[in-house]
């Protein structure tokens, strides 16, 4: 098994594929696009064969929604999924807070509610998803973490590229998680991470051996809303198009949901105020001169 | 002067040929040495090679260097469009938003997305190349690989960006990346002054992208808008000094996060601090109630 330090630069090959590829002492130098595989391109959410249909995309793509899911929470966080779920069938938005627009961070963001773009370069991989302005880095340049993180929804992510054929190609790319900020949750039902944030997330995406446009990626959550690690599969299917259609969405056009203080209200098609759930009270205006009403 | 198009056909052999200069090797043990290596690495599916060093260096964090505005004080707006700016500052100077729609956490839009309100990565790669910035949703793919304006695109904030990789001093290098954009939508302004574009939405900017001659580390973009708005194009230079770390830190900017704005009907209000709604302007009606049920 090869790493990429070890493939980098040093080998004699590696000297004379650069030097073949016209490295001048002013540019930045040759990038073999061939060593990686090919992650370019538009990615889809792909469903697993034989999962149960779902509201919304959820999490682990093989299972269905919320409780079906079998995340194995402790018993204080899986008192919070109840009571978010409970609101939600009511009428609420439930714990989650997607519908102000916020992103619902690493892991949600995987799930792919929109396409994602994979740009592999020697130092970072990107992974951009329009939805929530995704720009995500994994560093692939053989960085130390460092000492400090500013915490993100996203996190800060740290990758190793890997060949585990010993082919000469990588073929694996191994990332690591940290540094995050909350609230986070793993899909639209509302399953939540730890509020410590002190979750720790490994990745292991490639391509599928018999279909290259097929991508997996493992991932294991260790966090300690959970009372051990939580691994699913994900699967991304790559846009046939050479020239794919990147749509934009920018989530406040047309957002109908309006938060005030704690609770979540909606605007109806004439621009008005109205109540997301049965029964619930009006926002309270004491700010307002009443009498101007 | 060489377009992308002339130089990306340059085959690895007559690249290796002008540039090798490693060690005590020969030039030609290196190229036969590739020449051995080649067929070995590259995979029947592989991606053709990516020679960074024809493109300029434009890696690392670039941040903006002067404020985030537009010159308003000469922006060149028909009589209509200038009532429009003047009663947006009205507004604005009352507590209001004006015409300025990003509050709401809308996209800026081209050509604000390049006031670079946070740091921004270049990100080049043959086909495209990307401009990544946090904010609030400003990023934007710059098509190079030599397509035609799409036909049928749906419009969006940023626009359809087609650029063109131009090797000005014929040397091998590129050094300017021209962009044109089109296919706009609004509510879009230059900056939050409320400069505003012309709601029919048919402005095209064009880009001129180029490091310093003088200093590596000094990024220019040349910005000229045409628009109905205007009676002539309207031209900035805007400029990105690069971040001297070799590991930038990239800050995570979520807009809705502590977004305190809240839009009703064509009202926007305040959160406050305690969680309950607030007028932005003095003597502002509260909402209309009327959905609720009055208990």
């Amino acid at each position: 098994m090869l790493y990429r330090g070890s493939i980098g630069a040093i080998s004699i090959g590696a000297m004379a594929l650069t030097a073949a590829l016209g490295v001048s002492g002013t540019g930045a130098g040759a990038f073999e696009d061939s060593q990686y595989p090919s992650f370019n391109g538009k990615w889809n959410r792909a469903p697993t064969p034989g999962a149960p249909r779902t509201p919304q995309p959820v999490y682990d793509p093989s299972k269905g929604w919320g409780k079906a899911q079998g995340a194995p929470l402790t018993p204080e966080y899986a008192a919070l999924y109840e009571a978010n779920a409970a609101d939600q069938a009511a009428g609420g938005a439930g714990s989650t807070l997607g519908f102000t627009c916020r992103t619902i961070g690493m892991r949600g963001i995987m799930t792919l509610f929109q396409p994602m773009e994979v740009v592999v370069l020697p130092d970072t991989t990107y992974i951009l998803i329009d939805r929530g302005n995704i720009q995500r880095r994994i560093f692939t340049d053989g960085r130390e973490w460092p000492k400090e993180i500013e915490p993100s929804f996203i996190g800060y992510s740290i990758g190793k590229w890997i060949d585990e054929g010993g082919s000469g190609h990588y073929n694996v790319l191994e990332v690591e998680t940290r540094g995050f900020r909350g609230p986070r949750w793993y899909d639209a039902a509302g399953i939540l991470l730890h509020n410590d944030n002190q979750s720790v997330i490994k990745e292991r995406i490639y391509l599928d051996t018999a279909d290259k446009n097929l991508m997996h990626e493992d991932i294991t959550v260790a966090d300690h809303a959970l009372t051990r690690p939580w691994t699913v599969n994900k699967i991304y299917r790559r846009d046939p198009s050479p020239r794919p259609l990147w749509t934009e969405e920018v989530c406040a056009e047309g957002n109908p949901w309006v938060a005030i203080g704690k609770e979540a209200y909606m605007l109806s098609s004439d621009g008005e105020l109205m109540p997301a759930k049965k029964g619930q009270a009006p926002p309270d205006l004491r700010y307002f001169n009443q009498s101007k009403k | 002067m060489n377009c992308r198009s002339s130089i990306g056909a340059k085959s690895i052999t007559s690249v290796s040929i002008t540039s090798i200069s490693i060690g005590s090797m020969s030039i030609k043990s290196l190229a036969l040495l590739a020449a051995l290596l080649l067929p070995g690495l590259l995979r029947p599916d592989a991606a053709q090679a990516f020679d960074q060093s024809k493109y300029p260096n434009l890696k690392g964090q670039w941040l903006r260097v002067g404020s985030p505005r537009w010159d308003d004080a000469h922006a060149p707006l028909t009589p209509e469009y200038q009532a429009i700016y003047q009663a947006n500052l009205k507004d604005m100077r009352e507590g209001g938003q004006g015409i300025d729609p990003t509050y709401t956490c809308l996209s800026p839009g081209m050509p604000r997305i390049m006031n670079a309100y946070d740091p921004m990565e270049v990100v080049v790669t043959p086909n495209t190349t990307h401009i990544l910035i946090q904010h609030i949703h400003d990023g934007r793919r710059i098509f190079t690989e030599g397509r035609d304006w799409p036909k049928d695109e749906e419009a969006t904030f940023a626009g359809y960006s087609i650029g063109k990789w131009i090797d000005t001093k014929a040397d091998g290098h590129y050094d300017l990346l021209e962009v044109e954009t089109r296919n706009l939508k609004g509510p879009r302004v230059y900056d939050s002054t409320g400069l505003p574009f012309h709601e029919d939405n048919a402005t095209v900017i064009k880009e001129r992208i180029y490091l310093d001659k003088a200093d590596a580390n000094l990024l220019h973009d040349d910005i000229t808008v045409t628009d109905h708005a205007l009676t002539r194009p309207f031209m900035a230079n805007k400029k990105y000094s690069r971040a001297p770390e070799a590991q930038p830190v990239w800050l995570e900017a979520q807009c809705a996060d502590g977004n305190h704005h809240v839009l009703i009907g064509k009202e926007n209000y305040y959160v406050s601090e305690d969680g309950y709604l607030m007028p932005a302007k003095k003597d502002q009606a509260p909402p209309d109630l009327k959905y609720f049920n009055k208990r």
